[in-house]
């Protein structure tokens, strides 16, 4: 029965092996009939999979193009035509390019996306399209440091933080991949409880961990906050993407809040995770942000590798602000403002928030007043 | 309810027994060869050492133990992989514990030749993970399935040396798994988007296979196991791929 389905040449062949090794003559031998089964069984299980593309330079470009195309998740927002990015790439590459030269032209079609998210990773080099260093740098920590905090500020959980003269709180967070740790916030915040305002500086705060933002917003509200909207890709096609998901914040239980008056300062260098902090606290009611427009970055960036192994980073899942809109370009202040590049002792968006905190304080004294 | 519940669970368990001509119990540990291709976490199929320790108990059941076996199988896998372009790693730690039961057919084709087979349930749980990605850092698994295993051993001498030849087949059928969407984060998960995380796997998206064929030596009390394992899980869904095959020499001794 089993020969039937079985090619004539082939089944004369495996009789007659069969026939030499065993001394049998039939598939159906008890100890052939097994060992068969398990020569078709390895051959089944063992086929490892086998990838898709060539390591050669043309295999890495197709591979490079095709992660993206299957990938990146703003194609359409960036009306970015990827196939006639491919055209008008593809011909420079070839087999005979060293890696170099392979690696400059594969960055410069990832600058077509004009994503601070997106970058190619090589043992030499990283390509980038860091657009916040275009911009008005609008930061100087050494001028605050100097010049407000008197080099005398307290650090805990990569917050450096201390009490203005005009009695408003300033808290410096240099990146969301500092891990902030409860009790260290309990204390930062019990510290700065007495102060009529608080300044948080995010400038120049690259991004980092999400979770780190929730910890932070967390003890700035009282009930339950619609923080945003959050997509990923759910297929190949470019508008292969799932129904927004709209995710809040909860107020921190059992912890210190502040939920006095409170100025963001922003800057372009404000990216990522930090964009989407700002973009949250710009939803709240006691919250003005001063500065600049972040540096965006609102997709959360996913990595992928190439057959040689140089990784590929790219904006992935969409992360949208409580409105629902995009800010992959950036949170624009409620309060615009940019230093003065040529006066050294002043920061004239730290100056406009602690005036903002100022009015928001005699504004509060006042009404406090007309109450009583 | 409860009560019923443990009776029933209690009866079970004393009806599987302990007596029986079938009498394995010994640990195993298997070494060998592993491929991952995961394309959650990259589209490159990495290879490398496939390591795994494991406890095997089988015997014949007392309701009825001319006729029916059980056996349970509980262990822990590592799969150290690397890419072709060897600048990248991945940590593969799975657990399982798998139980069957099976009917034999004693001396069925041949003198000393048993063939068995059964129903029987797997669960296997871990997580995969890539030593560079930033918001796809890992790859989690976990399955719960039912389907058959079959069983030809065959009981033989080598000069002197008492030995059960073996080769054994799990065959998961049916049952459920876990995946993200395509390019779904776990932050997503995290923050509470739980839509379209289990599925239901079958032949239509779901293939595993574990192959065992070794021999059993029977010294005194002491059994020595020598055996090659095969194992293959693959799925597709969600536009995701999954395909990740295994081939170990295993070596175990009953204490």
């Amino acid at each position: 029965m089993l020969s039937r389905y079985i090619p004539n040449g082939v089944h004369k062949s495996v009789k007659s092996a069969l026939k030499n090794v065993c001394g049998c003559h039939s598939f159906y031998c008890t100890y052939c009939l097994p060992f068969i089964s398990l020569c078709f069984v390895v051959l089944l299980v063992g086929c490892a999979e086998q990838d898709e593309f060539e390591s050669d330079q043309v295999g890495n470009f197709e591979a490079l193009w095709t992660i993206m195309d299957e990938h990146y998740s703003f194609f359409d927002y960036k009306q970015v035509d990827w196939n006639e990015v491919y055209q008008r790439y593809r011909p420079r590459v070839s087999n005979e390019m060293t890696d170099r030269e392979l690696f400059d032209i594969c960055g410069d079609m990832l600058k077509e996306l004009r994503d601070g998210h997106t970058n190619l990773i090589a043992s030499h080099d990283v390509s980038r399209y860091w657009v916040w260093e275009l911009w008005p740098v609008n930061y100087d920590e050494r001028l605050i440091n100097e010049h407000y905090l008197n080099f005398d500020y307290k650090m805990a959980s990569g917050i450096r933080y201390q009490i203005l003269p005009d009695n408003f709180g300033y808290m410096y967070y240099g990146s969301f991949s500092s891990e902030i740790g409860e009790g260290n916030l309990d204390l930062i915040l019990s510290y700065l409880s007495t102060a009529d305002g608080l300044i948080i500086d995010v400038r120049d705060n690259g991004g980092g961990y999400l979770t780190n933002v929730e910890k932070l917003v967390s003890r700035f509200i009282d009930t339950k906050t619609l923080a945003g909207y959050i997509r990923h890709k759910t297929g190949r096609g470019h508008n292969d993407l799932s129904e927004p998901y709209a995710y809040y914040f909860e107020p921190a239980r059992n912890h210190i809040h502040y939920l006095k008056p409170v100025v963001v300062l922003a800057n372009r260098g404000s990216f990522s995770a930090t964009n989407n902090f700002v973009s949250i606290m710009k939803s709240l009611d006691n919250v003005t942000i001063v500065g600049d427009t972040t540096g965006g970055g609102c997709g959360l960036p996913f990595t992928s590798e190439l057959p040689n192994g140089w990784r590929v980073r790219f904006s992935s899942c969409p992360i949208m602000d409580s409105q629902g809109r995009l800010t992959e370009f950036g949170v624009a202040p409620d309060v615009r403002v940019d230093m003065d590049k040529n006066d050294f002792t002043h920061d004239a968006i730290l100056d406009t928030a602690i005036g903002i905190l100022a009015r928001a304080t005699n504004l509060t004294t006042t009404n406090n007043h007309h109450n009583n | 309810m409860k009560r019923l519940l443990t009776y029933l669970l209690a009866a079970f368990v004393v009806s599987l027994g302990t007596a029986g001509q079938e009498n394995v119990s010994l640990f195993t540990i298997d070494a060998g060869y592993a491929s991952i291709h995961d394309s959650y976490l990259t589209p490159i199929t990495y290879g490398g050492t496939d390591l795994a320790l494991g406890y095997e108990v089988m015997r014949n059941t007392r309701f009825a133990p001319d006729k029916w076996l059980w056996q349970l199988g509980v262990g822990a896998d590592y799969n150290y992989v690397e890419n072709d372009a060897r600048n990248n790693n991945l940590h593969k730690l799975m657990g399982d514990i798998t139980f069957d039961m099976q009917r034999q057919w004693r001396g069925a084709i041949a003198h000393r030749v048993n063939l068995s087979a059964g129903p029987m349930t797997q669960l296997r749980a871990g997580i995969i993970y890539d030593e560079v990605n930033s918001n796809n850092p890992v790859s989690v698994r976990a399955h719960w399935n039912v389907g058959a295993t079959g069983m030809a051993s065959m009981d033989t001498r080598l000069w002197r040396l008492s030995m059960t030849l073996r080769y054994q087949v799990h065959l998961p059928v049916i049952g459920v798994f876990f995946a993200p969407e395509y390019d779904e984060s776990y932050y997503e998960i995290y923050l509470g988007n739980h839509k379209n995380l289990a599925h239901l796997g079958w032949w239509g998206n779901r293939l595993d296979m574990t192959h065992y064929v070794g021999a059993d030596l029977h010294l005194g009390k002491t059994t020595l196991r020598v055996g090659y394992r095969a194992r293959l899980e693959h799925w597709t869904v969600n536009n995701l791929k999954v395909h990740d095959v295994s081939h170990s020499l295993v070596l175990g001794i009953s204490l």
